[in-house]
């Protein structure tokens, strides 16, 4: 990875954590032969695909690999019991 | 006995309506009152704060939430406290409420916190003003918490925050970043008061179970780390010695 691509890494998760559209600041990138990758999790289909927007914007020229999972909502489990 | 449901970091918007809903709203079935820990929106719009409402209309407990960082994103923290005030959830800054809940009492302190570290590697009030500020502004939630916690004279008591008092719960999270999740302040503060049981969000990665160095259970109940529509606790009541003839 070259320096450039170091630092572009860094704008990116500035941009997704403060952008109204994305708000996440837990997204993880990595740049691997001019493809940038993105990897961590969100709510919904509609947020995986506007980061993967965003991030075009900023990097209009390189390509995007998306691996954001989106998380289903599980059923709650058995309670934990809380000793007094 | 309490049963206490409790997630955070739901991070609501439009595209969220639905999502909970039908495990929301069986929580009636499993637990007596439904605690929320902070990033209940995505940026803090109070149009966010009325689909999070929704979502939440007729569950059939009682909801207490404090605020997160997300809610201050835009400055528009107070409009959504007011939204979900008036949509019947109790929001807690720096406040406690008390619920009778079938003839047992809770008692809830709630504050968003704030970070600054844990001991050893943390912030100190030194050099630029804004660093003072930044520890400041985590002294005054945390003596605030313990007064609070202190004043609650309940059958149980649950400190409800959004930055962890405790490292424990961030195991996930990059260590640089323990700074800006949590503070040791917010765990002396909760020792010196006592309570039943801590619950916290904002770090997603980390993990569910930790424990004050006092001995006070602590939960990570972010979203990102349960999985699940909300987790259950259950307060126990203290075992009854037996009358001796």
């Amino acid at each position: 990875m070259t320096s450039d691509e170091h630092y572009l890494i860094g704008h990116i998760q500035d941009v997704l954590s403060a952008d109204p559209r994305t708000c996440k600041q837990d997204i993880t990138i990595y740049i691997r032969e001019g493809t940038l990758w993105l990897m961590g999790q969100t709510s919904t289909e509609e947020r995986r695909q506007t980061i993967e927007s965003v991030v075009v914007e900023l990097a209009p020229d390189m390509g995007v690999r998306n691996e954001i999972r989106v998380l289903e909502v599980l059923p709650p489990t058995e309670a934990e019991i809380i000793p007094p | 006995m309490i049963r206490v449901a409790a997630i955070g970091d739901v991070h609501f918007s439009e595209d969220s309506r639905g999502r909970f809903r039908a495990q929301w709203e069986r929580t009636h079935e499993s637990a007596d009152v439904l605690l929320l820990a902070g990033d209940l929106t995505q940026h803090g719009d109070p149009a966010q704060a009325e689909a999070l409402a929704d979502e939440l209309e007729g569950i059939g407990v009682p909801v207490v939430a404090v605020l997160g960082n997300h809610e201050h994103h835009e400055g528009h923290e107070e409009q959504v406290r007011q939204v979900l005030e008036r949509r019947g959830v109790r929001v807690l800054e720096g406040e406690v409420t008390t619920l009778d809940l079938g003839g047992r009492t809770l008692g809830i302190a709630g504050t968003k916190g704030f970070g600054g570290g844990f001991v050893g590697a943390c912030c100190h009030k030194f050099g630029e003003p804004l660093m003072k500020a930044f520890v400041q502004h985590t002294e005054e939630l945390a003596a605030r918490l313990r007064e609070n916690l202190a004043s609650l004279d309940t059958d149980h008591r649950v400190a409800l925050l959004h930055y962890s008092p405790v490292e424990a719960t961030l195991v996930g999270e990059r260590l640089e970043i323990y700074p800006f999740l949590g503070s040791y302040l917010l765990g002396e503060a909760i020792d010196a008061a006592g309570a039943d049981l801590v619950l916290h969000g904002h770090a997603h990665r980390g993990s569910e179970k930790g424990v004050t160095p006092g001995g006070v259970p602590v939960r990570n109940v972010a979203f990102p780390v349960l999985r699940h529509a909300f987790a259950i606790y259950q307060l126990e009541e203290p075992r009854r010695l037996a009358k001796t003839a």
